[in-house]
């Protein structure tokens, strides 16, 4: 055995330049799919983040039928005494915070746009969102009850809104009545989720109940749920409570709530993998290539071999070893490239903001896109690609083992 | 001993049949020093193959030591070889990554000798053949003649009964060629090892002390000489 790894290792400096160039081959390989795994881990960790923090929360309680006509925002479908669903369902308070969600028509000057507006409580919405924290410096944050409202940078750059200014916003009450609410610009929202700076608007919750005839009403009641705790489960248990006390309501993941947005992670995710699929194969070119010509230029070897009496798993061992041992210094090789690349991405990431502005790519990220470390994949990459060097080099070295012995040695 | 019995080998190259060897029969003793002679196509190379084991007759039968070769497994084959054969080739066939000690000693590792018996054996053999203080060079770093005798030092390390000899002067110039035979013939005479060639070299079949000469698959001559 001795003996079988040190002449596969030999072996390898046979033709250097062509092992290297097998190896390099790999090592892109190999190094793109965790680099690329890293990109799309963290693109996806970093949204899921600020779902949660500036959308979605950890989950809603919503009414069934809002739910179901969640594009159209109907304020019919509201939550009643959202308190007393609280008490019921005994949901620590510290851990939620009501908002009321509904569109209008924002207007200013001769400009006007299409806008979702979200009634928070000043209060209490830091319990489960961290929109305070993105308010721009030349602003503040909204108080209780004033006619205020902030409004995401995008949105304010697309109508030339300025703090201070003051919108009309056009929109229907609880009842279908048109209501216009006129209300001062006191910050901008730069958020690092695209979803918000491009399209919503904050305004008092007290003002929107009244403004918008709810009473005590809300569309929904948000919830934070700690990084370690079972949502699923805590979910079953809060639909289970709410079937006996509200049956109109049901609590939602933001997995349920951004559909939208997992959907689109997993259909990128699947286009990745064809990616990286494209990627492995030429890897797998690049080792078919240099194993087919080891095993063909060493034909008569072999026959030598066989003719001296060594056996076919022998000699067999000798060429997966050989292809083993490209197989995972490349991958080592590009396992430590692709670690430095996955260390620069998480560190400091990729700065997208000046390609693409403030298009929407799916993912809530918004100009830089940080990576995320992921171990498995490493692992994963580093058995990957020896075995797939072991399983490549085993098909020509089977073909010429079952060449007649008279033959190898005729080889040309 | 080897006994070769009406052996018949025949071939299909394409729709063709070749009928490489028809009905060979010969008797080769312990320690002889054989050359099997004939032009191109007479069939020496196969007759070589089969007594060494490399492939099997269409019919016959070849006996080594009293053991019938044809029923053998293709892995007893190969043990059989590994054990009791020697083989030379043309091109030497040594393996070009491993120096010419290691090129000696792959033979007897895979008998699985221990380490220090290896060495001592792999050294002794390569002095034996003349080229000690060689023995750390690689094939590309040695002339033909001391290529082919790393393989003649390959082939006997083992103490084989049997060495085989595909053509082992036809790449070297007459004066090598002519001093791969004297160790040859020296390494018969000192540990009586069986030699066999092929060959169609005047200078290899001056110095058999047999000569076997085929001509279309037959034995046309098998006569003693007193080798030169």
């Amino acid at each position: 055995m001795k003996f079988l790894i040190s002449l596969a290792w030999k072996n390898l400096s046979r033709h250097r330049r062509r092992t290297l160039i097998t190896l390099s081959a790999i090592a892109f390989g190999i190094a793109a799919f965790i680099w690329m795994d890293a990109f799309l881990r963290g693109a996806e960790k970093d949204s899921e983040r600020n779902l949660k923090w500036y959308e979605t929360g950890s989950a809603k309680i919503l009414h069934r039928e809002y739910w179901e006509e969640i594009d159209q925002l109907p304020l019919k479908y509201a939550i009643d005494e959202p308190d007393s669903i609280l008490r019921a369902l005994d949901l620590p308070q510290e851990r939620s915070t009501e908002r009321i969600t509904f569109s209008g028509e924002l207007f200013f000057r001769d400009g006007s746009l299409p806008v979702k507006f979200v009634g928070i409580d000043p209060a209490t919405d830091g319990r489960v969102f961290h929109l305070e924290e993105t308010v721009s410096e030349e602003g503040r944050y909204l108080s209780a009850e004033a006619p205020e409202v902030l409004v995401g940078d995008w949105l304010a750059d697309d109508l030339d809104l300025q703090v201070g200014d003051w919108v009309d916003v056009r929109t229907r009450t609880r009842y279908g009545a048109v209501q216009t609410l006129e209300l001062e610009v006191v910050g901008l929202v730069n958020c690092p989720n695209p979803v918000i700076n491009k399209g919503v608007c904050y305004l008092p919750l007290s003002l929107a109940q009244y403004d918008l005839d709810m009473g005590d009403a809300v569309t929904e009641i948000v919830l934070s749920a700690s990084e370690t705790s079972d949502l699923e489960a805590e979910l079953s248990v809060v639909n289970a409570r709410l079937r006996e006390t509200a049956p109109e309501l049901l609590a939602l993941s933001w997995e349920e709530l951004a559909r939208d947005f997992v959907a689109m992670a997993e259909m990128k995710t699947a286009g990745s993998r064809v990616l990286i699929l494209l990627i492995f194969v030429i890897a797998a070119v690049g080792i078919s290539n240099t194993m087919l010509i080891a095993v063909y230029e060493r034909v008569r070897e072999i026959g030598m071999m066989r003719a001296l009496g060594m056996n076919t798993t022998s000699i067999r061992l000798t060429f997966l070893l050989e292809a083993g041992a490209i197989g995972l210094l490349g991958s080592l090789l590009g396992l430590a490239v692709g670690a430095l690349a996955t260390f620069w991405i998480v560190n400091w990431g990729i700065d997208y903001s000046n390609i693409l502005g403030d298009m929407d790519i799916g993912y809530r990220v918004r100009g830089v896109f940080r990576g995320a470390w992921n171990p498995d994949t490493m692992v994963r990459a580093l058995i990957i690609g020896t075995v797939m060097s072991l399983a490549i080099a085993l098909i020509p070295t089977s073909r010429a083992l079952k060449m007649k012995i008279t033959d190898c040695l005729r080889h040309e | 001993m080897i006994h070769v019995e009406n052996v018949t080998k025949t071939y299909q190259a394409g729709t063709t049949e070749v009928r490489a060897l028809r009905g060979v029969s010969l008797d080769i003793e312990d320690g002889d020093f054989v050359s099997i002679a004939g032009p191109s196509g007479s069939g020496k190379t196969t007759l070589l193959n089969l007594i060494g084991c490399l492939d099997r007759c269409t019919s016959g039968e070849i006996l080594i030591d009293g053991e019938p070769m044809s029923g053998k497994e293709r892995r007893e084959l190969a043990l059989f070889r590994r054990r009791k054969l020697g083989f030379v080739f043309q091109s030497f066939n040594l393996i070009p990554v491993l120096k010419a000690h290691e090129n000696v000693s792959f033979a007897l590792s895979l008998l699985g000798v221990p380490a220090q018996e290896l060495r001592e054996r792999t050294m002794a053999i390569l002095d034996e053949v003349g080229l000690g203080g060689l023995e750390e060079r690689y094939p590309r770093e040695l002339s033909g003649g001391q290529q082919q005798r790393v393989a003649i030092a390959r082939a006997l390390v083992k103490e084989p009964s049997i060495v085989m000899a595909d053509e082992p002067t036809a790449n070297l110039d007459s004066a090598t060629g002519e001093e791969i035979l004297r160790i040859m013939q020296a390494l018969n005479e000192k540990h009586g090892t069986t030699f066999i060639f092929s060959t169609h070299d005047r200078m290899v079949m001056d110095h058999a002390k047999r000569l076997v000469r085929l001509r279309d698959g037959t034995v046309q001559s098998d006569e003693r000489r007193s080798a030169s």
